[in-house]
């Protein structure tokens, strides 16, 4: 009888996580920080539990060790109520109260505050009053705002990741989806019977750029604006339509066309107009993303055979080679203050994820699978989200920058590939 | 004396043989297959098709390797409808060229017929450089062709990349199975 129940009670859950993509961290860094953050009053009887969410944002982005509920001394749940002395003997280091309370009108009240256990006291507390729905984003912006006070740097809980599924035998196979950084609440953008490639946002984060083979087969490039759903080809050119990156202004998109023969880099006004070529040599140039500075596209190139890093300079159209090490490396992304490349390596017949550190000259393979792609870098800089195989199938990894974290986000149902992480929104 | 006449005549038949059909960036090695050459005499085809002069193809083991260029793979035919890769590769192999000379004929006498060249790379590496490398598989059967004498109308480029693979494991075989062009007549099917 038991087994029986165990058995529906897996069955369900399964069922209920299907959609979804789960997220495992498989790396935290030795030097997580510990912290308690007691389960609100009140979460288990609201639609969201607030303070579960916030356990694991903290706890996925490695920097954070959170205490298990069961191991805490006391459970307090206002300022009043705390024994600092039960959470000092287990070793932790700052802790976070609060409580999800339903109000008349309809919302919740969500109160928390976080404390420095060491000294004692309240670093700060606030108040949120959201609806059902946005109890998440209530839980997400505690996360962001507890992990900026602890670390110094923005949290990135609040942003989305838009990413491309497969799902081989469906009748619309191919589709293009976002869903919540923690992999909940998916939204499906686009399903096709052809294949959709290289999203890609827009600075605010209000459009997306994409490739879609929806037309006869055909590439073209659609720019799709989130909220009304409302889209418009960008490019239809005869060949290869690829690789859209936008300006960091999002006035214009720099693509891939082959209409002359061969690939090479444009610069395109985002309502398809102004179409100006930047790049013009024998071999591929692809897989443009544009610097934050605005003034340089760093992209891949095989003009000196291989695949290789290059940067452009867009205003004189000068490009020199950034990338040395090895002889394949392609499909770069850059950090948000410039200082940092992220691309695909080859080494000894595996694809990985390096990162090169432009200021410094060093570069490092941060991930230990083989099969890894489209690394695409957090708003706030601190994780690299990519696309690798686990078991035969594609799934999502994360690592940090410096590749002390890494965390493991395995969809349920088909191939998951070409994350895009959102900017700030 | 026939040991030293055998391999001079097989040379200088290869030489002709390049100089005939001038796409080949590998050399042709199939000094035997004379179908090449009634190609390039015209619309003159031959009532039945000489089976006896392909090469016997139950001797050579199928790999991942050799796949590409395997005879099994070509039928010396329009039937032929893929044509294989090396490993970043986008050399048309020598084993199709008979394929993709049937291929020929066919568009110059139908004129109303239109092939899409489809190119496929495996999943190795990074998407749109694979979908650029599989448009110069797509181009060099484009190029092939054209030498041939098919009108540029008659044939149309689109490269996929990884993004449809014919064979969905992760192995070396499965690879060599995606680093194709496919041709694919969207008007006056053979």
């Amino acid at each position: 009888m038991k087994r029986l129940i165990l058995a529906l009670v897996l069955a369900t859950l399964t069922v209920a996580a299907r959609a979804e993509l789960l997220i495992k961290v498989t790396e935290g860094r030795v030097d997580a920080v510990p912290i308690a953050i007691v389960p609100f009053d009140g979460d288990n009887e609201a639609p969201e539990q607030v303070s579960s969410i916030v356990e694991a944002d903290l706890h996925r982005s490695g920097q954070f060790k959170p205490l298990p509920a069961k191991n805490m001394l006391s459970r307090p749940h206002t300022k009043d109520a705390i024994i600092y002395r039960d959470f000092r003997v287990l070793g932790q280091e700052y802790l976070v109260i609060g409580h999800t309370k339903p109000r008349d009108d309809g919302r919740y009240e969500v109160t928390y505050g976080l404390y420095d256990v060491g000294r004692q006291r309240e670093l700060f507390s606030e108040s949120y009053s959201p609806t059902k729905a946005q109890l998440r984003d209530v839980a997400h912006a505690i996360s962001d705002r507890i992990y900026e006070e602890l670390t110094g740097i923005p949290g990135a809980f609040s942003t989305k990741i838009l990413y491309v599924t497969h799902n081989r035998g469906a009748k619309l196979p191919y589709q293009l989806q976002y869903a919540d950084a923690d992999g909940h609440r998916v939204k499906t953008i686009l399903s096709s019977a052809e294949p959709i490639m290289s999203p890609s946002w827009s600075p605010d984060g209000s459009k997306i750029a994409y490739v879609s083979f929806e037309n006869n087969g055909k590439p073209n490039i659609y720019v799709h604006d989130l909220a009304s759903g409302q889209r418009s080809v960008v490019s239809r050119e005869r060949g290869i339509n690829g690789a859209p990156s936008w300006s960091p202004d999002g006035q214009r998109l720099v693509i891939t066309l082959s209409k002359d023969g061969n690939p090479e880099l444009y610069m395109v006004n985002v309502n398809g107009g102004g179409l100006t070529r930047l790049t013009d040599n024998y071999g591929i140039d692809t897989e443009a993303r544009w610097m934050p500075d605005g003034e340089h596209v760093v992209f891949t190139s095989s003009r000196s055979g291989g695949p290789q890093i290059y940067m452009l300079n867009i205003n004189d159209r000068s490009a020199r080679r950034v990338s040395f090490e090895g002889n394949y490396n392609a499909r770069p992304d850059v950090t948000p203050d410039g200082r940092y490349l992220v691309y695909v390596h080859r080494r000894n017949g595996s694809f990985n994820v390096g990162v090169q550190d432009l200021q410094r000259g060093t570069f490092d393979i941060v991930t230990q699978t083989n099969m890894d792609e489209s690394p695409s870098v957090a708003p706030n800089g601190s994780m690299v989200i990519y696309g690798t195989q686990r078991r035969g199938t594609g799934v999502l990894e994360a690592v940090s920058i410096d590749g002390r974290v890494k965390v493991e986000l395995p969809s349920k149902e088909g191939e998951v590939r070409e994350p895009a992480w959102s900017p700030f929104l | 004396m026939r040991s030293f006449v055998n391999p001079l005549f097989a040379v200088i038949l290869a030489g002709v043989l390049a100089a005939c059909s001038s796409t080949p960036t590998e050399q042709d090695t199939s000094a035997t297959d004379t179908s090449g050459m009634d190609s390039q005499t015209g619309t003159t085809q031959p009532v039945q098709r000489p089976e006896s002069t392909r090469p016997d193809t139950s001797s050579v083991p199928l790999t991942a390797d050799n796949f590409h260029n395997h005879p099994s793979n070509y039928d010396g035919t329009t039937d032929t409808r893929v044509i294989y890769f090396a490993f970043d590769s986008n050399t048309v192999p020598a084993a199709a060229f008979e394929s993709l000379r049937a291929h020929a004929t066919y568009l110059k006498n139908n004129a109303n017929a239109k092939l899409r060249l489809e190119g496929h790379a495996d999943e190795r590496g990074t998407r749109e450089y694979n979908v650029a490398l599989s448009e110069r598989r797509a181009q060099a059967v484009q190029k092939f062709l054209r030498v041939q004498g098919v009108s540029s109308s008659q044939l149309e480029v689109v490269s996929y990349g990884e993004e449809k693979p014919a064979a969905f494991g992760h192995s070396e075989m499965d690879w060599a199975k995606n680093r194709r062009v496919e041709l694919n007549y969207v008007a006056g099917r053979p």
